[in-house]
This record gives C-alpha cells, structure tokens and sequence, in this order.
C-alpha cells in the first residue's frame, strides 16, 4: 500500500531481485513436476508402448510395426532419453495425440479449458464476495454470537462432501422441484432457443454446479479472512488509532480490514488445485465438458498422453497462481521483501 | 510418563469444547461399531433380495435398500470400517513419511533440507485429488493402493510442521545437552526431539483423517475407490445417483455418515490445535 515507498529505486531493485529468485524457483519446481508425472506413469505396470497406441492397439498389430512404433517414440532408447524427448515436447506444448480419438492432446485440453474456467471463475468471485465479508465482519466482534456461529457454520460446510451436496441439491431442486436441469451443459433444444433463451439456459445449468464448487471454498475465504483480520486488531497501531479517538467502524474500515486483505492475496495460490480438485467431481455428477471430465474418462480410457497432460497443467496452474500471489503479496506488503521470503 | 504433564492442561482446555466432546464420543461409538460390524449389521452387507429392491426405511430395513435389495444400514455399518481403516492407515503412513522427511530436514538442514523442500513444494502443486485419483485408477483400485496413494500424497503438512519444530528446538539446551553427552543423531532424533515436536502434528493427523475419508469415498463414489461389491459410503451414494428419482434414503444416510464423520475428525483437529496454543484464550 506504500505507494511512495514502492517508486524509490532501492525498493524497486529489491522488488526486482524478489521476482527474479521466485521466478527462477518455480521454473526449478516445474521441472520437478515434470518428473514426478513421467517417473509416475513409467512406474504403472504394463509396456510403454500402451502410453501410444492403447491396449487395442497393441493386440492387433504385428511385430514389425509395433517395433516401428517403438523407435518412433524413442521406446528402444534409455528412460534419461525418453524424459528427454517427452521433456521437450512439454516445453513446445506438443503433448502427442489422444489414443481414445487420435486428436492432439493439446486440442483436446483446450476446447474444455474454458467450461471449467467459467465455472470456477464464477465459483471463486461468489465465494469470495459472501465469505471475505463476512469473516471480517466476525472478527470485528470475537466471541460474539455471529462470530461463534458462523464459525461452526462454516466449519460444518467445510466437512460437506461436495458429491452429497450435488446429490441433495439434485434431489430436492431437478428431481422435487424440477426448477433446474438435472446434469448437461445446456439443453437438448439449445439451439431453438433465442439469444437470451440460450444465454437463461445456460445460466440455469451452471446453478448447482457452481454452488457445489463455491461453498466450501467459502467457508475457508470466510476462516481465513477471520484469522487475518484479527491478526490485524490485534497490532498496535489499532489501538494507537481507537486511543486517538477514532471510531470503531472507521478503524476497522480505514486501518485493520485494508490490512487484513494483503494476507488473503495468498488464498489466491492456495485454492486453485482445490478448484482443480473439486472440478473433477463436480464435473462428473453434472457432466459438464470440462478438463476434469476429460480427466476422468482419459484415467478410465488409460488415455496416457492426456493423463501426463493435464497432470503437468493443473500443476503448472497451481504453480503460476502461487507465484502471482507471492509476487502481488510482495507488492502490497513490502516487509516480505525485506526479510529473507521462505 | 513424562508426556502427561504436557497433556493434562491441553486436555483441560479441550475438554471446555462441549463441539469437540461430543466429536470424540461420535468417533469413539462409531470406531466401536466399525471393528464389530458383523455384530451391529443386521444382514451381511452383501446379501441380495431382489424381491425387497429400493424399499424405503421400514421395519425390516431400517433405512431401507438398494438397488439390489441389500440393506443399506448393514452396508453403511461395514462402510464405516473402510473409511476408518483407510482413514487411519493412510494417515498414519502420512506420519511416518512426513515426520521422517521433516525430521531429516530439520535437523541436518543443508542438501537435505534442501531436497525435502523442493520435494514439499513439487508435490503440493498437484491437485490433490487429481493425483490420488491417477495413481489409484492406474496402478489398481483396491484398499491397499487407496491407503499407499493417500499416504504418500498427503505428507507434506506434517512434514513442514515438523521441519519448522526441528529447527526451532534442535539449538536449545536440551538437545546440545545431548549432543555434548555423546548420543547418536538417531537417539537425539527419535528419544529427544521427536516427542517435543510431535503435539502439533498430532492436530494436522486429526485433519488428514477427515481429508482421507473424505478423497476414499470421493473416489468410490466415482468408482474407482474400493471395488465392488464391498460395502463404502461412497458406493452406496453411487448407487443414489442412479436411482436418484425416488430413493431418498440411499441419498440421505450414507452421505450424513461421511458428512458427521469428516467434520468430527475436523473439529477435534481444530479444538486440539487451539487447547494445545494457549494464545486463543
């Protein structure tokens, strides 16, 4: 928040070496992702050349060819080597083809990207406008009544199985009710609808999905915002601030909520691989088109390439949304440059 | 034992919780239950009746049956022993590798620490589930590979709490009093650290129980947790979905189980955490 601070030229080269250390660690944790996912496949029994063709595939051809295939995809040559050649296709963003539909894996991951960043994207925004309020607004009054129970509240959603939730949510507004579309992306007779028929559709669809992906992350927005907050009132420059006589509503507005904010920035890291978590079961019971659905039928098809795929994106993912969040947490509070950062 | 004077004023601070007592007593019945399950369950868990398929809670069934006609409480009754087991079993595995790690870590630091943290940081990039998820469906779905890939994933919080206590208390007094006496590294490690170290990883185990019940019937709810037809509280919701329509009961029960046993492992973890930080007061 120190915007005359952050514009001197010490600050700035601090600022600058912090980026270029954090980045340089995470370009070190993506290789090691990357091993982890290869030493992980190649330790499932059976041939790598499944990794290729499948299990079909390999029953029907004949050895010639299978042995064709082998020295296409660097099979004959040491596990270093194939890291290697697998290790510079990940780099060019060349993931091979699907064995289930022969498509580039690329292409598979990308069409579906967008569904499930919609549905978290929303999920996220709703989760955080509910709980950040409200755990602020708890720890402005320790102990009270709303505070202990929203606590428990919270805590409860948080031990909600999000598969028992869909189901419930299922039951009582599809099946009971029949206000909602039970699963699907849209409709069957989508494409008769009119412009804002189609964009109604789709809003109904995305209803419970994105409640059973939000309420949880809710319930730890709503914790975590709490904890920090009350670090915050707790400081002395609270208590320098209510001694000078300003009100109550305005020190926690002015002083300890802006504060307060700076830690929650680390959420930011910290809820993607929840997300990612949640949006393959979440995507299952609803079957919505996303790369948790693709996940899952590419683990049940043993779809090997786009199984290593998304392993190393969700984990890339996770991996740029700490870094994003260090690196704006280091911007709004700059002691964290200061001090020696993990 | 020298540990109860550590305890006893934690106890005292947890059992002011009416939440945690009652979690415990919960999970305390509930544990009971799942080690005598053929004595509580009504019917084998796998007994079919297709005559009796989908009837609603009854004097016969008192919560009804499935879509085969098994009894859904006798089938929950034995589900509570393998969410218990793998619960239990996988975080215990995740102690036994995070506390090793993390003692490693600590107290030789340098490369070691080193390549612990770099390991903590790769492994806490994959999604959770995902990877449990890939490593059970492809190796093979069974209790054993739920536990090993649950306990090999879930490590790194213990392995961080007790990499932070060793090198915060390896430099006191006690532990160069044992030095300077001439105690080898393991003796120091496992006889004098460990036990100083372990209280706050005691609370993340409550929490990574809840966590592994919760992925277990996550994942035999998709149908690739335990296989069939051994009886889990994920399966039995599996089969919820598919007779959604009507069977309420198969929707309610098992998912209320989950639900109760998931937040009685996450209360007692935060109840502890607070009686053992006595800041929170």
């Amino acid at each position: 928040m120190d915007r005359a601070g952050a514009g001197a030229p010490h600050i700035r080269a601090a600022m600058k070496s912090y980026v270029a250390r954090r980045v340089a660690w995470a370009v070190l944790t993506f290789f090691g992702i990357t091993v982890v996912v290869f030493a992980l496949i190649h330790s499932v029994p059976g041939d790598p050349i499944s990794f290729f063709i499948g299990r079909a595939g390999s029953a029907t051809l004949s050895r010639p060819a299978l042995e064709q295939i082998r020295r296409t995809h660097h099979l004959d040559q040491p596990l270093i080597v194939q890291y290697g050649w697998w290790l510079k296709g990940v780099v060019t963003l060349d993931f091979g083809t699907s064995i289930l539909d022969g498509r580039p894996v690329v292409a598979r991951i990308a069409e579906k990207l967008p569904n499930t960043f919609l549905l978290n994207l929303i999920a996220f925004l709703i989760a955080a406008a509910i709980g950040i309020p409200v755990g602020l607004w708890s720890a402005q009054k320790p102990g009270r009544l709303f505070d202990r129970g929203s606590a428990v509240a919270f805590f409860l959603l948080y031990s909600l199985p999000s598969f028992w939730v869909a189901l419930l949510l299922m039951k009582f507004f599809a099946v009971k009710l029949n206000l909602l579309p039970l699963f699907g992306m849209t409709s069957d007779d989508y494409l008769e609808y009119s412009a804002t028929g189609q964009i109604v559709d789709r809003i109904r669809h995305m209803v419970l999905p994105v409640t059973c992906l939000a309420y949880s992350q809710l319930a730890i927005f709503a914790r975590f915002s709490r904890s920090a907050a009350t670090d915050v009132i707790r400081q002395d420059f609270i208590t320098t601030a209510r001694a000078k006589g300003a009100g109550t509503g305005a020190v926690l507005w002015h002083h300890a909520f802006r504060n307060a904010l700076i830690p929650i920035i680390s959420l930011l890291g910290l809820t993607v691989p929840y997300l990612i978590s949640g949006s393959v079961i979440v995507e299952q019971i609803f079957q919505w088109d996303g790369i948790g659905h693709l996940y899952f039928e590419s683990i049940l098809g043993r779809d090997y390439p786009v199984i290593m795929a998304l392993s190393v994106a969700t984990a890339v993912m996770t991996l740029f949304a700490s870094l994003a969040a260090d690196v704006l947490y280091a911007f709004a509070d700059p002691r964290i440059r200061v001090g020696e950062a993990r | 034992m020298k540990s109860t004077a550590l305890f006893t004023p934690v106890w005292r601070r947890f059992r002011r919780s009416r939440l945690a007592l009652a979690a415990l007593v919960y999970i305390a019945i509930v544990s009971v239950i799942a080690m005598f399950a053929p004595m509580f369950a009504p019917l084998p868990p796998n007994d079919t009746d297709l005559a009796a398929r989908l009837q609603p809670p009854s004097a016969a069934h008192r919560l009804g049956t499935d879509d085969l006609g098994r009894d859904v409480l006798s089938r929950m009754i034995h589900g509570a022993r393998v969410s218990l087991t793998i619960g239990f079993t996988a975080t215990a595995l995740s102690l036994i590798v995070g506390s090793l790690l993390g003692a490693l870590a600590g107290y030789y630091g340098g490369a070691i620490d080193w390549f612990v943290s770099r390991l903590i940081e790769v492994v806490l990039c994959f999604p959770f589930l995902f990877l449990v998820l890939g490593i059970v469906a492809l190796f093979r779905p069974s209790m054993e590979t739920l536990m090993i890939a649950l306990g090999l994933t879930s490590w790194t919080t213990e392995a961080r709490f007790i990499r932070g206590e060793f090198l915060r208390i390896r430099e006191l007094e006690f532990a160069q009093a044992a030095r300077a006496s001439g105690a080898r590294d393991a003796r120091i490690i496992f006889r004098h650290l460990m036990p100083n170290a372990l209280a706050p990883v005691l609370v993340s185990a409550s929490f990574g129980v809840a966590a592994a019940i919760l992925t277990e019937s996550a994942l035999s709810f998709l149908g690739v947790g335990v296989p069939v037809p051994t009886a889990s509280w994920g399966s039995i919701l599996a089969a919820a979905q598919e007779n959604i329509d009507y069977a309420w009961w198969m929707v309610v029960f098992p998912g209320l189980a989950i639900f109760l046993t998931v937040a009685a492992f996450n209360v007692i973890g935060d109840r502890f955490r607070d009686a053992l930080d006595p800041r929170f007061e």
